[in-house]
């Protein structure tokens, strides 16, 4: 009786996820099937369903390679930098933007500092070089006018942490401030003009009122970024890359291009795929479940 | 949202620091841009920094002659507009009834979504999937395969379950409105801002996004602007190609060329910003709704 | 305020109303496609059982996608293609489909292109270990008893560069000829020899000498690097090879390992001196600091074109005289007074210019084993093997497309000639150049491309790249599995060994060598050492 009186309330919004649900299982859950060819001895010309089993062996080949460990610490070093940096840059900056007086530069500025989201990684790899060489790029000249020594951006492994870190800072921090903005828009007003007759200064303001009022968006983004730990973007390590640094710079992302795709071995990049895969799930659900009892605030 | 008050300290730090970041952000594009007006051998030389030297729009002429540049920018822009609305509906679909907290299997169908943001089947079976349900070469393949971000989802469902109070749920099922209802009359209106910011996720995903139609289109007229872009950009850069090819197959295009070019992909999406940007800088309080 | 809102309202409906149309044509869309392609399948399949040759069939072709067509032709539609419809297919009853593969992604489309069979009929690919693990895997047409059937012509073109495509006594592929087979050239620059009163260097030593003055009397200014370098294979190959003592084989086959393209005599006696040289040119500031990140030679261009560079080594490809942008005539630009001579600037321990060249074989063409079209494809690459349509596709016509200079078909640049000929290499895939028939008249050639002022200056640095130049890499019967397996990773490794030796301090290269050397060995060296012995032991059996 109970559950006829729910169905008859509730039978729209089971229909809504009709369309979502049949999104996913056709184009995300059909194609799973490819995730065994990480315990096949994968022949593209039998197909995944015919290739022979091998078991664990791709696994204990890759657990075997000293360069699997060094690529997994780095994508740990790499993210971790992002995260303690990276992450609470944009939310900076969307409460700077958000107490900016001017409503016109306000508006100018939010549209400009998104710029670099469009510029692709390899034509920032080129204008890095210019700017960041040890001896000839152009950061390092002016250093050396006003008498300061050269710094190796690029070549010594600690500054080029550095370097990584804060472009990759650049390149986001507009645009990943575009979602707190939009979280701040739903601040209701009143509490601001409360504080203000309270005489309440800025700081004060933006930490009882602006703050909590994006805690959830913050929340759930950390969640989702926890989750992506052991999951690294290719292009970024890559390109900024080179070889002076490849003890810190060779990532999971750059081994998977290494010894799997580039000679076709699908076997190998779909097991080092599956444990990212198993990992950040891991992670993430953790991150959620701490969440949630913690603050309350939950993806699931 | 701020009221007219004495200018402090705090509003002259607070500009400083916007006006840092605003000329950072700004400076490789104007590179870019004075690269695209200067000559060829300007360029090489590496005189060219923040000013175009040895002016010239030769490079914009020549893109703006290409006809198949103007063709892919059309229907990069179709393609945009229309998979940005699929995207928003599926992506409301899914947000408004998960953000319910009463209905019963949401947890279950949240994991079922979460999951895939972890797994995937890997290039070949997608692709032969993607063969299968007859999408190669036509257009709903760079629509259909991307239309729910697991990530646009739970933004959205997210702000759904902060701003949209519990009671305004209830009253509007005492006026008698239906779900569908509800979701268009009450919650949308309300959601404007987070509507307006997934939108712009979407919109620039579709239109940066060109992996997809790498593999999966070889018919030239379904080409986004994207991959013919990337293919003036990276090809040539590759140095072991030209090694392996040897001199007759050696053919440069000029890096002003490849500059104005990526002004020409990059300068359409951005006017989509400041349109949008309206929906979160005048934000939609709750006190608002009452009008 | 509320009729904004209303708007909006509005807005959205429309969007939705306007989504579901377009989910209901797209879905309309697809099963019409479907239904058209399985009736194209079906037919082609009754073609194939019935064997009525008259029947029009349809032979799917790869071609490279470089972004580069002329305005208003794309690959796949073109004059070009006309031209093969009209003499190639039409009397054969076929019509020709150009599948594009975008140039830089070429070896992971056609991998997937593969797996899921549908790749063209006539495919092809640098990739030498691609090629090997699908014939082993079952994925390629032997074409042996289809050579002989129907490519006579395209066997006696190609010649001996069809042994390269042979793989456990099979013909999985069909070689393209590679015409040129020059590497590197070098050039030096004149105006900085007549300030120093130097001649041309002509041995290691000599031009040693000539960078060291360079240097002193910094011609170039404050930022002088005599000589160019950058972190690829034609700054360091030339230099490396000349230190190189083993000419044998043996030594070639035991102490070489191949990479891509290359072959890296890293194992052979005078390969730690090749490196010790390059480290003291470092630590001498003879080079660019930074070239270790100088991973697409841009700097070292920029660096010659300013006038900073000495000698400058290059590919052949990236040649150095050419049309207006090329960067001899942007350094007699840039530095008023500047001239420059070829040279040859290393020589051996026996006084030669010992150095790399290509072998005389192109990319791989193969016919995937799901093919139904072997016959046809064939017949297409035997076609194309026609003197007259090598001279078509390659030059078109006289006075449309080119004008003859000293009995020399010479593209003459204008728009009919790009509108034809933009992708010329792409489509002539049999070979990788043009053959006029002797090394003199092909250099003649080569050298009539380049304008006057420059051409005796480029033929010259052409011939030198010949001389004594051995072809590299020395082949196997087949190619190894570890090699194809390793490429990536050993030349990372590669590069490793060479910045970390020759950036360090000249008193601790010894100890930094041999480390990197025992990484480079025990990542992926043993291993390929190892199939390399083996390999040469069962071929001289």
């Amino acid at each position: 009786m109970r559950a006829i009186h729910y169905l008859q309330r509730y039978w729209q919004l089971y229909i809504m996820l009709l369309p979502v649900i049949a999104y996913f299982f056709v184009f995300k859950y059909m194609p799973l099937y490819g995730v065994t060819i990480a315990f096949k001895e994968y022949n593209p010309f039998k197909g995944v369903n015919a290739s022979e089993w091998i078991g664990l062996d791709v696994f204990r080949n890759i657990f075997a390679m000293e360069d699997f460990y060094t690529a997994l610490r780095n994508t740990f070093l790499l993210n971790g930098l992002d995260f303690v940096f990276g992450f609470p840059a944009p939310i900076f900056l969307a409460i700077c933007l958000n107490e900016l007086k001017f409503a016109s530069f306000k508006r100018l500025s939010q549209t400009l500092l998104y710029l670099p989201h469009f510029i692709s990684w390899v034509i920032i790899g080129g204008i890095m070089y210019q700017l960041f060489a040890t001896n000839y790029g152009i950061i390092n000249l002016l250093l050396a006018k006003i008498g300061i020594a050269k710094i190796p951006f690029l070549s010594d492994s600690s500054y080029w942490l550095v370097t990584y870190t804060s472009v990759g800072i650049w390149q986001s921090i507009g645009w990943g401030s575009i979602i707190y903005l939009a979280a701040m828009t739903g601040i209701n007003k009143e509490l601001y003009d409360a504080a203000d007759v309270d005489g309440a200064s800025r700081l004060r303001r933006i930490w009882h009122i602006t703050i909590p009022g994006i805690r959830s968006t913050i929340i759930v983004l950390m969640i989702l970024k926890i989750g992506d730990m052991v999951d690294i973007g290719f292009d970024r390590p890559y390109i900024i890359g080179n070889v002076m640094v490849r003890d810190v710079s060779d990532v999971l992302s750059t081994f998977i291009y290494r010894v799997g795709l580039q000679n076709s071995q699908y076997s190998t990049a779909t097991a080092v795929g599956l444990f990212q895969a198993v990992v950040g799930l891991a992670f993430v659900l953790t991150a959620n479940y701490v969440s949630k009892k913690t603050t309350d605030e939950s993806i699931i | 949202m701020i009221r007219n008050r004495r200018t402090t300290w705090f509003d002259v730090i607070n500009l400083v620091i916007i006006t840092c970041c605003v000329l950072l952000c700004l400076a490789p594009f104007v590179h870019i841009v004075s690269v695209s007006f200067s000559s060829g051998s300007a360029i090489t030389a590496g005189k060219v920094f923040l000013f175009p030297i040895q002016f010239t729009t030769e490079a914009y002429s020549s893109v703006f002659n290409d006809k198949s540049m103007l063709r892919a920018l059309g229907f990069t822009i179709l393609l945009t507009v229309g998979f940005t609305l699929l995207a928003m509906l599926m992506t409301t679909l899914a947000a408004f009834p998960l953000s319910n907290g009463k209905l019963k299997g949401r947890k279950a169908v949240m994991l079922f979504i979460v999951f895939t943001m972890f797994f995937s089947g890997g290039l070949i079976p997608e692709y032969l999937l993607i063969k299968s349900l007859g999408l190669l070469d036509k257009m709903s393949v760079l629509i259909l395969p991307g239309l729910i971000s697991p990530f646009s989802m739970i933004i959205m469902v997210t702000f759904l379950r902060t701003t949209i109070p519990e009671t305004l749920h209830e009253a509007a099922e005492i006026d008698g409105c239906t779900h569908f209802g509800k979701l268009f009359r009450i919650v949308l209106p309300l959601s404007l801002p987070v509507i307006a910011t997934l939108a712009l996720f979407y919109a620039v995903g579709r239109w940066n996004g060109f992996r997809d139609a790498l593999f999966y289109v070889h018919d030239q007229n379904l080409f986004p602007l994207q991959l013919k872009l990337y293919q003036m950009v990276v090809n040539n850069m590759i140095s072991d190609i030209t090694a392996i090819e040897g001199a007759e197959m050696k053919k440069t295009i000029s890096e002003s060329l490849k500059a104005a070019s990526i002004m020409f992909a990059t300068v359409p999406i951005l006017i989509v910003y400041p349109w949008l940007q309206r929906y979160f800088v005048s934000g939609m309080t709750l006190g608002s709704v009452k009008e | 305020m509320k009729a904004f809102r209303k708007g909006v309202m509005q807005w959205f409906l429309v969007c939705m109303v306007f989504a579901l149309v377009l989910v209901g044509c797209s879905s309309g869309d697809n099963s019409k496609s479907e239904e058209s392609g399985e009736s194209a399948v079906s037919k082609g399949a009754d073609t194939n059982v019935v064997e009525k040759p008259k029947e029009r069939v349809k032979l799917r072709v790869e071609v490279f996608d470089r972004g580069n067509a002329p305005e208003g032709v794309t690959v796949t539609n073109n004059e070009m293609i006309a031209y093969i419809q009209k003499n190639f297919g039409d009397p054969n009853n076929i019509d020709l489909e150009f599948v594009p593969v975008p140039r830089t992604d070429e070896i992971n489309q056609l991998s997937v292109l593969m797996a899921a069979g549908t790749a063209p009929d006539v495919s092809f690919t640098y990739n030498s270990g691609a090629v090997y693990n699908w014939a082993k895997q079952g994925g390629l047409t032997d074409l042996t008893q289809l050579l002989s059937e129907n490519g006579p012509q395209l066997q006696s073109y190609i010649g001996d560069a069809m042994n390269y495509g042979v793989f456990d006594d099979k013909q999985y592929a069909v070689v393209a000829r590679r015409v040129n087979l020059e590497k590197y050239t070098s050039i030096i620059r004149q105006d900085w020899l007549d300030k120093a009163q130097l001649p041309v260097p002509k041995t290691t030593e000599e031009t040693y000498n000539t960078l060291k003055k360079f240097k002193e009397m910094n011609l170039g200014g404050n930022r002088t690097f005599p000589l160019s370098f950058a972190l690829t294979p034609d700054s360091y190959e030339p230099i490396i090879w000349s230190f190189i003592k083993e000419q044998s084989d043996e030594a070639r086959y035991l102490r070489s390992v191949t990479i891509g393209s290359r072959e890296y005599p890293i194992l052979a006696d005078g390969h730690k001196d090749g490196v010790r040289f390059l480290n003291k040119l470092y630590n001498e500031g003879l080079i660019d600091p930074d070239f270790a990140l100088d991973k697409d030679k841009k700097k070292k261009e920029e660096n010659f074109v300013n006038g900073y560079t000495g000698i400058m080594t290059s590919d052949v490809t990236q040649y150095y005289f050419g049309g207006e942008e090329s960067q001899v005539n942007q350094l007699e630009k840039n530095v008023p007074g500047s001239s420059v001579t070829p040279l040859l600037p290393w020589t051996d321990f026996e006084g030669k210019t010992r150095q790399p060249a290509y072998t005389p074989s192109g990319m791989y063409i193969i016919v995937p084993s799901f093919s139904k079209r072997s016959t046809e494809a064939i017949k297409y690459l035997n076609w194309l093997a026609q003197d007259e349509v090598i001279q078509y596709m390659s030059f078109g016509e006289e006075g449309v497309h080119h004008d003859v200079v000293d009995g020399f078909p010479v593209r003459n640049g204008s728009d009919a000639d790009k509108k034809l000929l933009f992708n010329t290499g792409d489509m002539l895939v049999i070979t990788n150049g043009i053959d006029f028939g002797s090394a003199e008249r092909n250099l003649a050639y080569n050298g009539l491309v380049i304008d006057e002022k420059h051409r005796d200056a480029a033929m010259a640095n052409r011939k030198m790249s010949s001389q004594d130049a051995v072809r590299q890499p020395i082949a196997f019967d087949k190619p190894l599995d570890s090699e194809a397996k390793n490429s990536t990773i050993m030349l990372e490794k590669y590069e490793e060994l060479l910045v970390k030796a020759m950036m360090a301090k000249p008193d601790q290269f010894d100890t930094v060598y041999d480390a990197a050397l025992k990484d480079f060995m025990s990542s992926a060296g043993n291993e390929v050492i190892a199939e390399r012995t083996a390999a040469y032991e069962a071929m001289n059996k």
